[in-house]
């Protein structure tokens, strides 16, 4: 019985490890990959299928006038949109998100956990009733086809992600600490960032994470909202994908847009668990 | 409705490593059945510890636990047939009280008869017929906790009730009215009951013994009354009565004398065998009696401070620049001067490397 | 010199959290706010700190109007009954945050900081990350930074309440020797509580709270010796003290047509009417000549045991000096001491009172 269990378990386990990995696999041996070990049936092993060639990595900063994809220009894009858009939701949801947490607002029916509901029902449509008026409104003020227009764009979706994360964790702070740097000879906004800023850089970090998650991998307003001035790193992978797609530099390109991601994760899992920060507030 | 045996019972959270802490010293205890039990110390004593390892939440590092001469140190809590309440109390919100206290036989699927005349008959001994349709959120916080405490009495075969601090959010006069259905209870079911508590007074008032804990090991197990006349070690002096006991220095005289400050003092001890030339002498503050003249066991003491308690006042002094306090009835006028304080010799104890001898 | 407090309200919803509540407090003198949870004693210190604005009534220190000026400029300073500090800084920057915020020199900041952790007993903490800290040391920390400001005005809202019972018992002890010597410097310590011991060993003046109201003011003393009203004696005593309904008639006191006792000298003058007669424990011991009590419950508390005694409809609670074991259900006979009986009117306030006899 405990056997079969344990053996049962590693399976469960193990087949969803190959279900999550193999596409990287695919995608990795891909990007190593030329013309002729694509197209000519399946290959697996490199050196041993396929000999193993760069060209598809080269590609990503070659132009396609002299044969390769250019992404860099999109990839820099798309890092300043998305960490403008974050920056600018976390301070602004942040900062909302403490209002909400510590005032009582009243506006007729309307109380503060209404306010914050109004900010998560931005992302409860799903995207394409946005879309239609983000891009006459865009069109209106000259902003379409413009990184500024997408970093407005992402500073509407991202931010309720950003006061909704911290409306919790500053609940979760005693409103006494505030109330201590008050008597303490702080005035309101000194109480805030002196003293429940800093008790709340795990919340912020949180917050960041999933805001530069969403914005990075947005694809859909991105395409809606730029035609051939701007474009941003997701969009330029799927164009990629025309009458003769170059699979060797669309997988380097993936591989490419996953990297930054994988290295936020990788910092601030580091940071989390240095111990500096988890278990600061009770 | 079990005898709980803990043999060898130790336990270590880091169990692999070379120099293990314990958070509880290796030990051996047994619980009669349809006693009274209070676990008694600081915070960070083992005593949750202790309790945990009864209830099957900690699996102990060493040692053996058994209920009825049963071996279930590897069973899990729901197989321990154990009733447990902690500090807040646990109930459905959402239920009737009826439907809480039915709770625990509906998931075994008992019969429905059988249900509704157990849940009576628990209702019927705590107290809560008048409330069985209510809606369990309404009621306050010592009905909430009785619903904790009924639904582990549900069961026929309860073994024991573990219960961790369960009177901390009760308001204090709620706290009488709970303790005494607990102690009915006890009677009624004969079922084992177990308090894990850090207020000397609620241990006092609850147990028929009392398992006073320091620093992962058991100090001193007794009734009340020991461990408030003879405490074994000066921890307990200290933990046990409020105010703590008074400890004096002092030097050993004679087979039965120490002195201290000029003063000698007889105790009913027998001090012959006693190597050590310094000793403790601790005595309650209840027991020292301000005198008129000076006589035998008698030391002059300055008053420092008559504190008035209400009931009582609390006379601090200083004698050979040691303190001690003595709580005197309110009518009884003290002097800020100095005075006269007998020692009764059958409340001295003397005490040899903090052990009582 | 003083604070004066004046019909101070506010309300919410329909309930009152504080209901016209009017007091005067004088430099150095520690004040003790006594009363059960959810009293309004927490309430009262917030609006006093000047966190919590009331609906109406003033607050008036030293002839200026104090309720008019913001929080983060009075002097005052609060201890919470949960540890609450910085867990951001140390123990050090914990007790100097509120002098670097005012821009004190840093070399004064270090002596005042260094004294103050010295009056707590944590020299030696200074570097210590707050989350390192035991909690009668986190509380030792939030009573330092307390202390550091020199504020006029000490607000301390249950600040032992969350500790250990003998670590409580200790620290009452090592603070109120702070205490004292923080109200000789001239400041109003202000102490909240919902044990009467507590209150009674500060010392000082009392004020009982119940409903957001202010249901008597004196010193520990007086307020002991004469509870203005029954609801006054249930919070001012632990064990509660023993109420029951009684009639006087012909020179007796009736409680049930068993337990009658002849009315005692001070309280002779009673108008013969139906009372609430008031008496503590301590007044309620065995004795042969008694009447006849059925046990329901009995209680070792150190050296002395605690009976609770029923009959019929009068339920009591009992003080015996020594410890002893009885069963439940036994039937034993009670004396009640007259000479300290307490009797209130049916409203609950006091008629007669052994300390001063006839109201």
């Amino acid at each position: 019985m405990g056997l079969l269990y344990t053996c049962l378990k590693y399976l469960v386990v193990s087949l969803w490890s190959i279900f999550v990995i193999a596409p990287f696999l695919w995608a990795i041996s891909t990007s190593f990959k030329d013309f002729q070990s694509v197209t000519n049936g399946a290959t697996y092993i490199p050196w041993v299928d396929f000999e193993p060639t760069l060209e598809g990595w080269r590609a990503l900063w070659k132009s396609p006038a002299k044969g390769g994809v250019d992404i860099v220009e999109p990839f820099f894009n798309s890092i300043f949109v998305t960490c403008a858009g974050s920056l600018i939701s976390i301070l602004l949801g942040t900062l909302a998100a403490y209002a909400l947490s510590r005032f009582t607002f009243k506006a007729g029916f309307i109380r503060n956990s209404d306010i914050t509901f109004f900010f998560i029902s931005q992302r409860i449509m799903p995207p394409v009733v946005l879309a239609i008026p983000f891009f006459i409104m865009l069109g209106k003020f000259a902003l379409l086809d413009t990184l500024l227009g997408l970093i407005v764009v992402y500073i509407v979706l991202l931010m309720p992600i950003a006061v909704w994360i911290m409306v919790d964790f500053f609940n979760k702070v005693p409103r006494e600490i505030d109330e201590t740097a008050l008597i303490d000879g702080c005035n309101p906004y000194q109480a805030f960032y002196k003293v429940v800023l800093p008790n709340s850089i795990p919340g912020i970090i949180v917050a960041g994470m999933f805001c530069l998650i969403f914005g990075w991998t947005d694809f859909f307003f991105s395409f809606i909202l730029t035609f051939t001035e701007v474009q941003l790193l997701p969009v330029a992978i799927v164009a990629l994908n025309s009458s003769i797609t170059p699979w060797w530099s669309l997988s380097a390109a993936a591989l490419v847009s996953v990297a930054p991601l994988i290295a936020v994760a990788f910092v601030v899992e580091r940071y989390l668990s240095k111990g500096n920060l988890s278990g600061a507030l009770k | 409705m079990a005898k709980i045996e803990l043999q060898n019972i130790a336990h270590s959270y880091n169990p692999q490593a070379a120099d293990k802490a314990y958070a509880l010293n290796p030990f051996n205890m047994t619980w009669v059945d349809g006693g009274r039990y209070a676990i008694l110390g600081p915070s960070g004593c083992g005593k949750t510890t202790m309790l945990n390892i009864m209830s099957g939440i900690v699996q102990p590092s060493e040692g053996k636990l058994l209920f009825n001469d049963v071996d279930v140190t590897k069973l899990s809590t729901s197989e321990r047939n154990i009733a447990q309440v902690f500090q807040f109390p646990v109930i459905y919100g959402t239920m009737s009280v009826e439907q809480n206290l039915a709770f625990p036989l509906v998931c075994r699927n008992f019969e429905k008869a059988v249900i509704v005349a157990k849940v009576q008959e628990v209702a019927g001994a705590l107290s809560l017929e008048g409330l069985l349709k209510k809606s369990a959120s309404k009621l306050t916080a010592d009905q909430k906790q009785l619903i904790s405490l009924g639904r582990g009495l549900v069961r026929d075969d309860v073994a024991a009730v573990l219960m961790d601090e369960p009177l901390t959010v009760i308001d204090p006069d709620l706290k009488f009215r709970l303790r005494r259905q607990l102690k009915e209870i006890n009677q009624k079911y004969r079922s084992t009951l177990i308090y894990v508590t850090h207020d000397q007074n609620e241990a006092m008032t609850f147990a028929e013994n009392i398992i006073v804990m320091d620093a992962g090991s058991i100090v001193q197990v007794g009734s009340p009354s020991e461990l408030f006349e003879r405490p074994k070690t000066t921890f307990v002096g200290y933990f046990i009565g409020a105010p703590a006991m008074n400890f004096f220095e002092c030097k050993l005289e004679g087979s039965h004398n120490v002195s201290f400050g000029g003063a000698s003092i007889i105790t009913e001890t027998d001090l012959s065998k006693t190597g050590e030339a310094t000793l403790k002498l601790g005595i309650r503050s209840e027991y020292i009696r301000i005198v008129e003249t000076a006589g035998i066991n008698t030391i002059k003491a300055q008053v420092q401070r008559v504190e008035d308690l209400g009931t009582h006042k609390l006379v601090s002094a200083i004698f050979d620049n040691q303190n001690v306090k003595i709580k005197v009835k309110r009518d009884q006028e003290v002097p800020l001067d100095s005075v006269s304080l007998e020692f009764p010799a059958r409340h001295c104890c003397v005490y040899e490397k903090e052990q009582l001898i | 010199m003083s604070l004066i407090a004046s019909n101070l309200c506010l309300k919410a919803d329909t309930e009152y959290h504080l209901n016209d509540v009017c007091f005067e407090m004088s430099k150095g003198e520690i004040y003790t706010i006594i009363g059960r949870t959810l009293a309004g004693k927490t309430t009262l210190l917030k609006t006093i700190a000047g966190l919590i604005a009331p609906d109406s009534g003033t607050l008036n220190l030293d002839g200026s109007d104090f309720g008019r000026i913001p929080v983060w400029k009075r002097e005052v300073a609060m201890v919470y009954q949960q540890f609450i500090n910085y867990p951001h800084l140390s123990v050090y920057e914990n007790v100097a945050f509120p002098l670097k915020q005012r821009g004190i020199l840093k070399t004064e900041i270090h002596n005042r900081v260094m004294k103050s952790l010295l009056q707590v007993g944590l020299e030696g903490f200074e570097e210590r990350k707050i989350q390192a800290l035991s909690g009668g040391q986190q509380q030792r920390v939030a009573l330092a930074r307390s202390l550091v400001k020199e504020a006029n005005i000490v607000l301390l809202d249950e600040p032992l309440v969350n500790l250990d019972y003998k670590l409580r018992e200790q620290l009452r002890e090592e603070f109120r020797n702070i205490f004292t010597a923080k109200a000789s410097e001239d400041a109003i310590l202000i102490y909240s509580s919902t044990d009467p011991v507590e209150a009674m060993q500060l010392g000082g003046q009392i004020l009982v709270m119940d409903e957001g109201r202010i249901l008597q003011q004196g010193n520990a003393k007086a307020v002991y010796e004469n509870p203005s009203s029954a609801k006054v004696s249930q919070i001012t005593n632990d064990p509660a003290m023993n109420l029951f309904e009684g009639t006087v008639a012909e020179g007796k006191i009736i409680l049930s047509p068993q337990i009658q006792f002849d009315l005692p000298r001070h309280c002779q003058e009673l108008p013969p009417e139906k009372y609430n007669f008031g008496l503590r424990a301590a007044a309620i011991t065995l004795d042969e000549g008694g009447f006849p009590f059925t046990i329901e419950l009995s209680e070792i508390s150190g050296s002395e045991t605690f009976l609770h005694l029923k009959h019929e409809h009068v339920k009591v609670v009992g003080l015996l000096d020594s410890v002893q074991n009885f069963n439940m259900g036994e039937t034993v006979m009670a004396r009640f001491d007259t000479t300290h009986l307490y009797a209130f009117a049916t409203d609950g306030t006091l008629k007669s009172s052994p300390y001063s006899g006839m109201k």
